[in-house]
């Protein structure tokens, strides 16, 4: 259906193939760039990622100006502060951040931080504040979920004041993404399985919103063709590049689709069982996946019923709700085969979240944006009520 | 006849002095509607049990304002002793903000035939300040739209219209009853 009104934008340009982080200094040629801040974390460099980066500037005149290398699983305000000053020491003149998303979104803070010229970054939450122009960004994505290559967000904690900080901004969206396949295959088989479903969350939940259109919703449908295709694959066989360049692919279209229609409860919920209970979030996304589908089978019918030749159901001889019932089942026993493959957990008690903890995680979702795009209203009851079926 | 009046009426509509014209009967009405809102707030925070124990979990002197952009009206509220109470027309500095891009965007929202969340995922709305507040904020929207709309608008703005059971049909009378004197002391300037 044709929205009445839909905004749409995406200025990313995408390499995506064998061997494309060689294309890297040449990118930075074309943005007039020849120093690059590199920000990443411990993880990415012992796994010797950052020496492949490296390699690639073997022969060019651009260079590596430095190796943040400090970025911790959650991005705090210290950290972009400091990126930010050693930016600056260091004369560099663009970013490449190699990594998930915290260092996608670390690299976007301090650009923040130097584009804006604002000592409080607390002044510019929210959506459409940041009015300078950033540093060039180029992204290598070394898992393959968070889609934060195409996304104009980036959420950073303030350890003084104890809060997540969200910047939406077209301004945050990186100039070159650059997904290669050789830079996901390290992962290990559960992360591989909990990414590959937080990109299958970000396409079910875009191509559910208030605010989905046609064209993010043919960047959704795409992306779970490939989730269906190459996840099982990936978390079986690490070294399978094709299907690692499948997922490195579906995670950017789901990026691509959510950035533009946003997500919904299943976000809200996920991303308040990561705070409360520290859940990685695509686990979190992963296992409540089919019950926040179930909670809004009966406002959104027609678009989950529409995914499930997606997932590879038929769609003969069924009825809407059948076919959207389809759609959950299919959802299911993909996590149930992930979770033999790889011990990604189904249900909230093995994903090691305490029974007495369900109240305060509600109550954290409610006051989540993402429920604004949700279909169906989403009150503390309610939110209780699907964490206790996905419990 | 018909098709020569409309003939008309688009070419009256394509004047210079009309556009004018219109766009300042938008700014007045929307003018307006704000200031019943702001009314309704303070009027709703001190009845209505909903938005009592909503704001009752704010921290005191947070302040919020709805408006419209580039230099449409606007109103700013702070939450003060457990109440709300209006700070003036015009962005006050406020923590949270709800802006309309325009006033054609605000328009079908203040004339109870858009729900906000359907202006949002238009993007009509801006939304500035921590998305927490923000959300705090959009409850006590709620609240109080649905003592301030009768039931047919409620049924297009809001995703899950409220059932009003008799006690809350009798307050919602009572809102409106005290709406009216509070209107005409914000009118004239007077505080809470």
């Amino acid at each position: 259906m044709l929205p009445a009104y839909y905004q749409f934008y995406c200025p990313v340009k995408i390499l995506s193939g064998e061997n494309a982080l060689g294309n890297i200094p040449f990118e930075m040629t074309l943005l007039g760039r020849s120093s690059a801040m590199v920000v990443t974390d411990r993880g990415v460099v012992e796994a010797g990622l950052v020496a492949r980066l490296e390699s690639a500037f073997a022969d060019s005149d651009c260079r590596i100006g430095f190796i943040f290398d400090e970025v911790p699983p959650d991005s705090s305000n210290r950290i972009v502060n400091k990126l930010a000053a050693l930016f600056r020491e260091k004369g560099c003149d663009c970013f490449i951040a190699v990594g998930g998303g915290s260092a996608i979104d670390t690299a976007k803070g301090a650009n923040i931080v130097i584009s804006q010229e604002s000592e409080d970054l607390l002044e510019l939450q929210g959506a459409d504040r940041i009015t300078a122009d950033m540093k060039p960004m180029i992204v290598v994505p070394t898992t393959a979920g968070t889609g934060s290559e195409v996304t104009r967000v980036a959420v950073i904690f303030n350890e003084e004041k104890n809060v997540k900080m969200s910047f939406v901004s077209d301004k945050l969206y990186p100039r070159v993404a650059v997904l290669d396949p050789a830079m996901t295959q390290t992962m290990p088989p559960r992360i591989t399985a909990a990414t590959g479903m937080d990109a299958l969350t970000h396409a079910m939940e875009a191509f559910i919103s208030i605010q989905k259109n046609p064209l993010s919703d043919i960047f959704a449908c795409r992306t779970v063709d490939f989730v269906r295709r190459y996840l099982i694959r990936a978390t079986e066989n690490g070294k399978d590049r094709e299907a690692r360049l499948g997922m490195a692919n579906a995670a950017l279209f789901a990026g691509i689709a959510f950035s533009n229609s946003m997500v919904g409860v299943i976000h809200a919920l996920a991303h308040a069982t990561g705070a409360v209970s520290h859940v990685p979030h695509g686990a979190a996304n992963a296992l409540l996946l089919p019950w926040g589908l179930e909670y809004n089978l009966d406002v959104s019918e027609r678009a989950i019923a529409e995914l499930s030749c997606h997932l590879g159901g038929t769609r003969e001889f069924l009825d809407l709700r059948e076919q959207a019932g389809l759609t959950i089942s299919l959802v299911r026993n993909l996590l149930d085969r992930l979770n033999r493959v790889s011990g990604l957990p189904t249900r909230l008690r093995d994903a090691g979240v305490r029974e007495d903890k369900l109240p305060d995680i509600a109550g954290t979702a409610i006051n989540d944006g993402a429920l604004l795009y949700n279909p169906k209203e989403v009150s503390f009851e309610d939110a209780l009520g699907i964490l206790r079926k996905a419990y | 006849m018909k098709g020569a009046l409309q003939k008309k009426f688009r070419r009256l509509r394509g004047k210079p002095w009309m556009l004018k014209l219109w766009s300042g009967v938008k700014y007045r009405y929307l003018d307006i509607v704000l200031s019943v809102l702001a009314a309704a707030f303070e009027v709703t925070a001190t009845r209505v049990p909903e938005l009592r124990e909503e704001i009752a979990r704010w921290e005191e002197g947070r302040t919020f304002a709805l408006g419209v952009l580039p230099k449409g009206p606007a109103i700013t509220l702070i939450r003060e002793e457990g109440r709300i109470r209006y700070l003036g027309k015009g962005l006050r500095f406020p923590r949270v903000s709800f802006l309309f891009k325009n006033l054609d965007a605000a328009l079908p929202v203040f004339s109870g035939l858009m729900g906000a969340h359907h202006a949002l995922a238009q993007c009509r709305i801006l939304v500035n300040g921590s998305i927490s507040d923000a959300m705090e904020l959009n409850r006590a929207m709620i609240a109080v739209q649905t003592y301030l709309f009768p039931g047919f608008v409620l049924k297009r703005i809001l995703k899950r219209p409220p059932k009003l059971g008799f006690r809350q049909m009798i307050l919602k009378g009572k809102v409106y009853g005290a709406l009216v004197p509070a209107l005409f002391r914000l009118g004239s300037g007077g505080k809470n």
